[in-house]
């Protein structure tokens, strides 16, 4: 397996390829690195940070290539923000307004499915929940999605998001050698 | 109603999470849905919890909605005549 390139982003700085490219807000960012694509503004945090990282990967990619690529995310905390969030809407029966918007971002697997729509991947998509941070179990799966569903990459990593001031994403696109 | 308007617009921008967007950006004449602001299925039901939390209105039939929520000046007058607080 060969990491073609890679994206950093955290509260204090978005890297690509190990280059710092970005300071600032998640949304600063999004207007400053990518701007077309009103539906951001209306994702968790989970979804824009893997949005995100997805789109400073992906753009560079032919939609040829991208047709059948895998996307296998991992993070810990899944969409427990959001969870919390609704949680709040539905808290008090006396004030008990479910919010529609949020809970359509209450699976982790949301995220997974805005990159497909953006960048029209139809190869497997899959977020596993995990303790903690594996690079070993990822390449497992990488490896094993590699060997059972052929695609042309796989979009995998990191996406771990707790709160505006707490977050992680660490992606990368991985080809198969046997196929370079 | 120019006070309503206003509010309405206001509040569609906090609840719909419309980022770089003004009250005075939104013409209230202009289609909520499929052109003008573009909104979707979701946005159609969280405008519909915004009326049941601000203004106390209950809309029990779907046919309702589609004359309601034609545009910010639907939406007003609707408001004006049914709300409950």
């Amino acid at each position: 397996m060969t990491e073609v390139k890679t994206v950093m982003l955290s509260p204090c700085f978005i890297k690509v390829d190990g280059m710092k490219i970005f300071n600032g807000s998640i949304n600063d960012a999004y207007r400053t690195l990518i701007n077309d694509y009103p539906k951001f503004f209306k994702m968790d945090g989970l979804c824009k940070i893997g949005f995100l990282g997805a789109e400073l990967l992906l753009r560079c990619i032919a939609s040829e290539d991208k047709e059948n690529a895998a996307i296998i995310l991992f993070g810990r905390a899944g969409s427990l923000s959001t969870d919390r969030n609704y949680q709040k809407t539905i808290s008090n029966l006396n004030n008990y307004f479910p919010s529609p918007a949020l809970f359509v971002y209450t699976l982790a697997n949301i995220v997974t499915g805005e990159i497909a729509i953006r960048h029209k991947i139809y190869g497997e998509t899959s977020f596993y929940i995990t303790e903690e941070n594996d690079p070993q179990m990822m390449e497992t799966v990488i490896k094993s999605v590699f060997e059972t569903s052929n695609p042309s990459l796989i979009l995998a990593g990191w996406v771990d998001y707790e709160t505006e001031n707490n977050y992680l994403a660490e992606l990368k696109i991985v080809r198969n050698q046997k196929q370079s | 109603m120019d006070n309503l308007i206003e509010q309405l617009k206001n509040q569609i921008i906090e609840v719909l999470n419309l980022e770089d967007m003004t009250a005075a950006d939104i013409d209230s004449e202009a289609p909520l849905f499929g052109e003008g602001l573009g909104l979707d299925s979701i946005d159609a039901l969280e405008l519909i919890v915004l009326l049941e939390r601000e203004y106390g209105i209950k809309l029990t039939n779907p046919a309702e909605g589609k004359a309601i929520f034609t545009s910010i000046t639907s939406i007003a007058d609707y408001v004006s005549r049914n709300r409950k607080k």
